[in-house]
Formats: C-alpha cells, structure tokens, sequence
C-alpha cells in the first residue's frame, strides 16, 4: 500500500507541474465569467443557464485533463523510459498501475474541487443559497465517474500502442456512453438479427456512465437523490472501475517491457 | 560452454551466490518471419558471488541487456530460472537488495532529485528517519547536493548521469547492477564511476555490470563472462582468462567472439 | 581566396537577403489581399458581410442551434424533466411554452406525466432514480413545488439566444414576449416584439401579440385594434395564408378585435368580427353562439 501512495504522490506532482490544469481552468472561469456579464431582459436573478454553461465547461475540463492524464501514465513511462528504474526496485507491476490509477483519481479530485468551488461561489452569489447535499452528491458522482474512465483508459494505454489513439477513441467511448448509452436498448428494438442482439448485448455490457451525470440536480435545484441510491451507484462504478483495473493487471502483468 | 560448477554443485550453493542463472533461455516472436522464434538467450547459466565485480561482456545483441531485463524482471525468461539473494526474480521483493543504473538514464523530469530519491528509497520501505539521511549520503556522493531542489529537467547529461547512480545507491545496495554505466560519460564521469566500483568492492558488496569499455573491466573486474549470439563462450577471473590465451582482456574477447583481423 | 573564405562570405550575405525577402513577401500578400477582395465582396457565401457574429461563425447550421434552444427553453421550463429523441414525445410535438402563449397551435396528445412509459430494464429503472419523473412547470412551483413565479424566467436566456440564432423564427419573439408580460416585463416584450417586427416586418403574428400588449398592458385599445387590423391586411396579402398556423392567428386576431368592440360596447363592430371568425373557424358554432349572445344583448 504504501508503494501504491508513493507512486500516487508522483501522479500528483506531475499534474500540478504541469500546465493543463490551469489552462483550462482559466477558459472555464473567463467564459462563465463573461456569459455571466450577459444581461438578459435586466433580470439578475436568471442564473440556471449560467450553471449551464459552467457545468458543461467543468464537465468537458474533467474530461480533457481526467483521459489525456490518464492515457500517457504507463507509455510516457515507456516511453521516456523512466518504467526501467521504477521496476527494478521491490516494486510489483500490480502496485505500479494501481499507483498510477490512485495518482490520476486524487488528482482529479483536487480538479473537481477547485473547479465546483468557483461553481459555487459563482451560484452562490447569484442564488444566495448552498443545497450542500445536491452539490456533495453532483462532485460524489462526478469522481465515481472519473474513477471509472480512468481505469477504463489505463487499460486502452496497454491495450493501444499510441497514447493519441488511446485518448481519441476513450474520448468516443466515454461521449458515446453519456449521449446515447442510455438509448441503446431503444434504438435496438428498431433493428433487426443479429444487429438487434449486438446492440443489447453492449447496453447491458458498458458502464452506463450517465447515471453519474446528475447536472440537473444542481442547475435545476431538484429534491436531493436517495442516499441509498447514491450508494448503488458508487457500487455498481466501483464495480466497473475494480472490473477495469483487473483487466489492466492482466495485461501489465505478463507483458515484456522491451 | 559453463563456466561455473556442474548443476548439483549449482543446487548445494543456490543460497550462497546472489545471482544465479541456471539454464536461462529467452524467445522472442521473430515479427519478420511469423513461423519461426529469435532466440535471444540460450540455456545461459553462471553465478556472481558475494563481495566480486562481475563483467558482463559481449559484442551488441549478444544477449546482455535480455538478460539484464529478466534480472530485473522487465523480461520473463521462456525457460530456466534466476535468482537474487535465493530469491527468484519474478518476485519483487528479489529487488530489495539490489540497486540498477539502466544504460540510459531517464528519471521522472518533473521532480527534483531529492524527491526522486526519496520515492525510491519509500520503494525500498526504508524507515522515514532513515530516507532523509540515505538521500543526504546518495546526493554527496555523486556531488549533486548543490542541485538537490532543482527540476532534473534542468540537469546537463552528466548531472542526470549521476542522478542516476545515486537512485542506484539509495538503499545501499548489497548488489549494484550496471547496464553499461561509463556511457555517454566524460572522462572524469567515468572515473568518478570507477572510483565507486572500487569504493563498493572495498566495502563488502558485489557489483554486475556490462561494457564495451574492455580497458575498464580489466582494471576493476574480478571476474567475466563473455556471450555471444546468446550463448555463453567463455568466462572465468580475468587473470585466469588472460594467462590461458596469453593476451590483454580485448584480444581474449575478440577471438571468443570469432574476430580474426 | 579559398573555397572555404567564399562559402563563409555567402553565409554572412545569406541573413541580409532574408530579411530583405520578409518585405518582398509582404508586399505579395498584399497585393493578392486587394486582388481577392474584390471577388470575396462580391461572392454570394461571404458570411463576413453578416453583422450576426454566429451567422460568420455557423453559417445556415445556425438554425438547427436555434431549434436545440427553443427546445432547452422548453425543457428548461420543466426543470430539465424531458423527453429525449429516443422517448415518447407525443405530448410534447408543441413546446409547452409556446402552447401556453398561444403563439402555436398545440398538436399535444397523450399523457405528458408518463412520456417514460413503464421502465424497460433494470438499467432503465435505476437511472429513473436520478432525476425526479413528475410532470412540473416552472411557473407552477418547478420541480421542488417551491419555484417562485419569477423563477420561470429562466427560460429566457435560451429564447434569446434562439432569436439570436434564427431571427426569422416568429414563434420565439411572441413566446419571450409572452412570458415577459407574464413576469411584468411590459417594456421588455414590447421591445421584444418591435426587434422581431425589425427582422419580420409586417409579420401577422408578432402584431398579434403586440396588439395584446397594447390592450392588456398598456391598455390602449386605439393602438391594439390599429395594430390587429394591419395585422389582418399582412394575412390577406400572404400567398401562404390558408396554412394552419395562418388560420389560427387570423383566428386569434378576429376573436380579439370582436373581443374589443364587445368590451367598448359595440356590439355592431364585434358581430361583425364574428361572421368573419365564423367562416375560418375551426368551432363555428361557438361563434354562432357568441354572436346570438351579442345579438340578444343588442335587442332589448
């Protein structure tokens, strides 16, 4: 566990070393703050639509910064060779990836709680109100989710030989899950054998990440979600993230570096 | 050709040597003709003894850094086995007593040299009281403790050179294994490398590294071998080697290797 | 002077004719720029000669955006509880908000609480739990129940932007306007239907809604009937006035004018309204009630 740690902190350096992060906090804090500057009808209570917009931004930022990390941990290691000195301590391959894993995953945390803390001082001063639950359970769900895509993309890093191709096609993977994940077993019914089959079998086969898109409850002020359905949700993301990883051990384990 | 001991002799002293090859073989899928395999290694099998400094030589693709690479457990070997300390190497923990300066040195560029070496010696699940003071000890021996806080991507070749050999050093290893370590250095870096080949021998521990530079492991080795084609050729102390074909290290190694200017 | 002393001489001239080549370039660039101006102005797919900075930016892709908008409009004021492309959407054809302010004709059927229908699968069913699966409009009390009547107001951001994105679509200047009078906005949606009359001009519909303002804001029946009645010529003179939409603001604006003369006590003026609502109307014996009524006032 503590290997696991140490690798972790390293992750964690290089995400604050580098400049991705505050890039593209800084283009979502000047375009929310400049659609916030907008005067609709000289109403200032009108805030959902700026939610929105800086939701949307923070969602599209998690995402850039959670799969390129993500995708470059085990080839850039390889790449620049740096894998060859780690390995050769007491070290096991199984700890290197969840290392790198819980690196990526604490990392994205500290981006998540930077980014919804300008979220909520920008809603605040609008709204003048803090529905703690709904936001705890909006970053609560939003992590699981990263969870999720990272160990979904390290596995694509050992799986795809270039990190571009890696990140491009976990970029279609996670877009195509969130917008018509939750459709498939619909648009199957229109088709017929075996398209009909193959499209069933992936709906029930990939993580339906849209259920950790609960935007709505923070931008429309809805009744908080059952905390027991909270808890599934974080079982059945652990399950896919454990599912992932497992995989991703498999393949690590077994594989010549040269 | 083996060098050591017949394989029950090889059995009785399996605790004794810190590393043992025996019957060390290592395929690759041949990419170019899908049918056939490229032997890399074939049925290696030699041992390194406690407190000696081991040549590890042999002309390019003659097996040496495969070898090196399922010592260290980056490679898994088709046939055979090798240990460290008695343990196999496929377990990690097979590492804890060694330390590794790979031929090129690339380290984590993000972080300084300090931090570097502190994650490796946590590798090493060194006592926290006792990281600072290895790191201190790591850092003055290769002269770098000027530049301790400084990003490794702002070193010059030869400080990341000696960074290195420091991460190799942290633990204070009792088996330092070199892949090529006076490459790319100039000359006063290849002496100051020497200087701890020599420093390490005198104080107890058993040193294994491969090189080109035959001058070199004249001077500091105790013993080789010598691959070739992935087949071990010869091997012994380097005096013995030098009496049998009554010529310098470099010529021995020639005419193993089948050169005939 | 040797071959090496004649090779350094020209790498020392070498940076002098590069720098001399940056002008030379330049001065080609510019000339071309000239040159292809002329054409560019002149090109039927200059999107620069727009003032609309998303026209440049989208082109005619813009109005798919417009429709995306209008949408989220509606689905905001549902609290985003909507139906997908992939779901039921019959109770939603007409965007609720537009039914509601009367500037479309509502095609609505079914239940619009239960447009989810029964959960198909397991994976259906727990993602029903994330959001809450009650039929609710924001100027209603929203999602929570404790929305306050402003709060509808947040459909608006999204109505603006449609206008913005396709300023020929009629229906999003009356529906903004509507919701703003609503809100008591009286001023803003007047200078809503005046910018969407700038791109529209003479449009049937957005004098309609004016002449609603004038009436039940402003209360200025001179200027409401003036503006119904210019309203009505638009419609006469159209080539596409028999198309349903047409029908039923020709409806509307015939019902208000006779709603005017009735309220003004001139029973005359609104029968006469009448018997020309009664030709178009899809309900002509309710007109024909409405006219008795005014006819049985007028007899004693």
């Amino acid at each position: 566990m503590k290997n696991i740690f140490a690798l972790s902190t390293v992750v964690l350096k290089e995400s604050v070393r580098r400049k991705d992060f505050y890039v593209l906090f800084v283009v979502t804090a000047v375009i929310t703050l400049m659609m916030g500057s907008v005067n609709f009808f000289h109403d200032s209570q009108i805030d959902r639509y700026l939610k929105e917009i800086c939701l949307l931004l923070i969602w599209i930022s998690s995402l850039v910064i959670t799969i390129t990390m993500a995708a470059r941990q085990i080839p850039a290691e390889k790449e620049s060779r740096t894998i060859y000195p780690l390995l050769a301590k007491p070290i096991s391959r199984t700890e290197v990836l969840l290392g790198k894993f819980l690196g990526c995953w604490l990392a994205t945390a500290i981006t998540l709680i930077v980014f919804y803390a300008f979220f909520g001082l920008m809603a605040m001063s609008k709204e003048h109100h803090w529905p703690v639950a709904n936001y705890f359970q909006a970053i609560w769900l939003h992590w699981t989710m990263l969870g999720v895509i990272i160990a979904m993309t390290v596995l694509g890093s050992l799986v795809f030989s270039a990190v571009s191709a890696n990140v491009t096609i976990s970029f279609m993977a996670v877009t195509f899950i969130l917008l018509v994940g939750r459709h498939l077993d619909q648009v199957a019914v229109r088709l017929g054998e075996p398209a009909h089959s193959l499209l069933m079998g992936l709906f029930y086969a990939i993580p339906h990440l849209e259920f950790f898109d609960v935007r709505d409850l923070v931008i429309h002020n809805w009744p908080s979600i059952h905390w027991s359905v909270c808890v599934k949700a974080t079982a059945y993301g652990a399950v896919y993230g454990a599912f992932f990883l497992l995989a991703a051990c498999l393949c690590f384990r077994r594989r010549a570096l040269n | 050709m083996k060098v050591t001991e017949e394989s029950p002799q090889i059995a009785a002293c399996r605790a004794a040597p810190v590393l043992l090859v025996e019957g060390l073989r290592v395929e690759y899928p041949n990419r170019e003709l899908r049918q056939e395999v490229k032997v890399a290694v074939k049925d290696l099998t030699f041992q390194v003894r406690q407190g000696e400094v081991f040549g590890f030589l042999g002309p390019n693709g003659a097996g040496k850094t495969t070898t090196m690479n399922v010592l260290l457990g980056f490679t898994r070997a088709t046939r055979g086995d090798a240990y460290l300390f008695g343990t196999n190497v496929r377990e990690p923990i097979a590492r804890q007593r060694i330390g590794y300066l790979p031929e090129l040195t690339y380290y984590y560029k993000f972080l300084n040299a300090e931090e570097l070496l502190r994650l490796y010696a946590t590798i090493f699940k060194i006592p926290r009281k006792k990281v600072e003071h290895l790191v201190d000890a790591a850092l003055k021996l290769v002269d770098l403790e000027h530049a301790r806080k400084r990003l490794i991507k702002t070193y010059s070749k030869g400080m990341q050179q000696r960074v290195g050999l420091a991460q190799a050093l942290v633990n204070d290893p009792d088996l330092l294994i070199l892949d090529e370590p006076t490459s790319g250095l100039d000359p006063l870096g290849r002496m100051k490398v020497r200087e701890i080949i020599q420093r390490l021998k005198n104080e107890g521990k058993t040193v294994f590294f491969s090189s080109h530079e035959l001058g070199e492991v004249e001077t500091v080795c105790d013993r080789v071998v010598i691959l070739h084609e992935g087949e071990l050729r010869e091997g012994g102390s380097v005096k013995e080697l030098v009496e049998k074909y009554n010529c310098n290290l470099e010529q021995v190694f020639l005419r193993v290797i089948g050169y005939h200017p | 002077m040797t071959s090496i002393d004649v090779n350094a001489a020209q790498w020392k001239k070498r940076p002098l004719v590069a720098v001399l080549c940056l002008p030379l370039l330049l001065v080609c660039a510019f000339c071309l720029a000239t040159n292809l101006s002329l054409w560019f102005q002149s090109w039927p797919g200059n999107r620069a000669e727009s003032a609309n900075a998303m026209t440049v930016a989208m082109g005619d892709a813009r109005r798919l955006f417009a429709d995306a908008f209008f949408v989220k409009a509606d689905a905001y004021f549902h609290s985003g509880m909507y139906p997908s492309i992939y779901d039921n959407r019959q109770s939603f054809q007409t965007p609720h908000i537009a039914e509601d302010s009367g500037a479309m004709k509502g095609k609505n059927t079914g239940d619009e609480a239960n447009f989810l229908g029964p959960p198909r699968n397991w994976i259906d069913a727990f993602g029903r739990q994330f959001y809450p699966s009650v039929h609710t409009h924001l100027s209603e009390g929203g999602a929570n129940g404790k929305e306050e009547e402003g709060t509808v107001g947040e459909i608006l951001p999204w109505l603006k932007l449609s206008t913005e994105l396709d300023p020929k679509r009629v229906e999003v200047y009356t529906v903004t306007a509507y919701w703003l009078r609503r809100m008591d906005k009286i001023n803003e949606s007047e200078q809503e239907l005046r910018e969407g009359l700038k791109e529209n001009p003479g449009n049937p519909q957005l004098l309609f809604d004016l002449g609603r303002l004038f009436s039940e804001a402003r209360h200025n029946p001179v200027a409401a009937r003036n503006v119904w009645q210019a309203g009505l010529r638009n419609l006469a003179s159209l080539p596409d006035k028999d198309t349903d939409q047409n029908k039923f603001i020709t409806e509307q604006i015939l019902a208000a004018l006779a709603h005017q003369a009735e309220t003004e006590r001139h029973p005359n003026d609104a029968i006469g309204w009448l018997e020309r609502l009664e030709k178009v109307s899809t309900t002509p014996q309710a007109v024909q009630h409405w006219i008795n009524v005014l006819k049985g006032q007028k007899t004693p």
